[in-house]
């Protein structure tokens, strides 16, 4: 039949165009990162694990550590802050609903520069804050260009990134098993901690993978916010490439990103798997 | 039924106030007679003065024509894609699922760095084409998917109507596909353009030095220090950002991803 042979032909443009432009970078960055660096910059082509070996260096481990205590801390604070925010959006109901979940995104599609400006002139030198504590008399406090100033900035941009997982986790909570813990007697306290909580962990936890995961990479937060002193993984990754010209480095550090990425995404697959699975056996069950 | 747990309802007013509060004071200090102080009182004369200067056409300009060039490629790019595939989107091998995702979920400083790796090896000079590509390489996929699910809307008989009535395939694509998935179509080319004129990380390691979009722009002034100038841009782009974020919301077909994030 002459459709079906007009089909793939089109879609292979696609197809052809996500291999050359998404496939191929990245396969790229991950021969790079088994490649070497010439001591006078060029790439030399001998394979090697060199690259990683270099980042279990004491000095890219404190690096690393360090990225993983700020990154960590940051998930948490967007996991409190953001709770109870999701919690909200998923029990309203009516117009409430979207009002509150269109509120939540209008920040977040206006630029990620600008968010991070916003909050320079919040706690900047000469920020809001700043000016506020001078006007009563007290003294400046410099959050900014310090790790605090990178952890607030991790806070503030991937809030939303978190409560939407949470979000849809509470939305596919059947309301009955709410109604039938308390027919049963439970307290609120009771219910929330455990018929709701344990039915929501897991997409809690992915949600929050992947949030942790991205922050690791982050490289304008703590180039804006932290300072030149401050270092962080992501923008150490940037760096090897820009200005010490060691990108074999660098794109072993890109590697490592991508391989925790796609062991969250795999995680993630393979527990809607076994979610469903449970769902269809007490579907037959029935 | 109506919520009520104030300490819940309190918490989220205070996560939205926390989210608004220094996008507010931007939009604030754009006003100042002195950015660096909040007690200067206001005036229009710093943007009044920008829309003067180069500092905002140049860039805007290049936002712009490179939203629109971008967004078109993704449009087409991702529509190819969805006719060929949305019949079999539900049977398609993982790999080419994941390699259609794969944009959408790798970090953008990944992206950028690998589309930068690869444009030098390549030996491309950065500028405007590398951008307008890295563009559409990430946006084509989220079009993809709105298209798909515009065309598992339509009716497939009405294809069958006008094979039987004797029209070729690619007739029933122009006179029977494509004047159907037009609100689709314009969904997704919005917000392709909404990704390209709000992206800063993929534009900033694949223009090389010549090339400023406004986020570009807006960065480069940042690391200066804080300045009338700035501010203004931040305004201006602020207004620009929300304007498609809201039109994105008013489209049903975009609403879905807005919310995605």
């Amino acid at each position: 039949m002459k459709r079906t042979s007009l089909i793939p032909s089109s879609a292979w443009v696609f197809l052809i165009w996500l291999i050359l432009m998404t496939l191929l970078p990245f396969t790229l960055i991950l021969a790079m990162s088994f490649l070497q660096r010439s001591d006078l910059g060029t790439i030399v082509f001998s394979l090697s694990f060199n690259n990683y070996e270099q980042l279990l260096d004491w000095v890219y481990l404190r690096v690393l550590l360090k990225t993983l205590w700020l990154a960590l801390m940051a998930t948490v604070s967007c996991l409190c802050i953001g709770f109870p925010v999701a919690y909200f959006l998923a029990r309203v109901q009516g117009p409430m609903k979207s009002i509150g979940l269109i509120l939540l995104f209008i920040p977040f599609w206006t630029n990620f520069i600008l968010r991070i400006y916003g909050i320079v002139s919040l706690f900047g030198t000469n920020g809001l804050l700043n000016q506020t504590l001078l006007a009563f008399g007290l003294s400046k406090v410099s959050i900014l260009y310090t790790r605090w100033g990178v952890y607030l900035g991790l806070v503030y941009n991937y809030l939303p990134f978190l409560v939407v997982p949470i979000y849809s986790s509470l939305e596919k909570l059947d309301p009955f098993l709410r109604e039938a813990a308390s027919d049963l007697g439970a307290t609120r306290f009771q219910t929330f901690r455990k018929v709701i909580v344990p039915n929501i962990k897991e997409g809690v936890f992915i949600g929050s993978l992947f949030v942790f995961i991205p922050m690791l990479g982050e490289y304008v937060i703590p180039d804006l916010l932290g300072g030149a002193k401050e270092a962080f993984l992501g923008k150490v990754m940037v760096e090897q490439f820009f200005v010490l010209q060691d990108w074999p480095l660098g794109s072993a550090i890109a590697t490592v990103l991508s391989v925790l990425l796609l062991g969250a995404l795999w995680l993630q697959n393979r527990w809607s798997q076994k979610n469903q699975a449970q769902s269809e056996g007490l579907f037959h069950a029935i | 039924m109506r919520f009520r747990n104030p300490l819940v309802t309190f918490l989220f007013w205070y996560g939205i106030v926390m989210l608004y509060l220094p996008l507010f004071y931007l939009v604030f200090q754009a006003f100042l007679e002195n950015p660096n102080d909040w007690r200067s009182g206001f005036t229009l004369k710093w943007l009044v003065k920008l829309f003067d200067s180069s500092a905002l056409w140049v860039p805007l300009l290049n936002s712009v024509e490179i939203g629109v060039l971008s967004a078109t490629l993704a449009v087409s790019l991702g529509t190819l894609g969805a006719v060929g595939l949305t019949r079999i989107a539900q049977f398609l091998p993982p790999l080419i699922q994941t390699l259609i995702l794969l944009p959408i979920l790798v970090p953008e400083v990944i992206t950028g760095l690998s589309l930068l790796l690869f444009f030098l090896l390549c030996r491309f000079d950065l500028g405007f084409v590398t951008v307008v590509v890295a563009h559409a390489s990430f946006s084509a996929s989220f079009v993809y998917f709105i298209m798909v699910e515009q065309l598992k809307k339509l009716d497939p008989q009405m294809n069958e109507a006008a094979q039987d009535l004797g029209a070729k395939p690619t007739e029933v694509f122009w006179k029977i596909t494509l004047p159907n998935i037009i609100p689709g179509l314009m969904g997704g080319w919005l917000l392709a353009f909404t990704l390209s004129f709000d992206d800063f990380l993929i534009s900033f390691f694949t223009s090389g030095a010549g090339l400023t979009t406004l986020p570009l722009k807006i960065y480069s002034l940042m690391r200066i220090g804080v300045s009338p100038e700035l501010n203004g841009l931040s305004l201006i782009m602020i207004c620009i950002s929300t304007c498609l974020v809201l039109m994105l919301i008013s489209k049903e077909q975009s609403r879905k991803w807005v919310l995605k994030g």
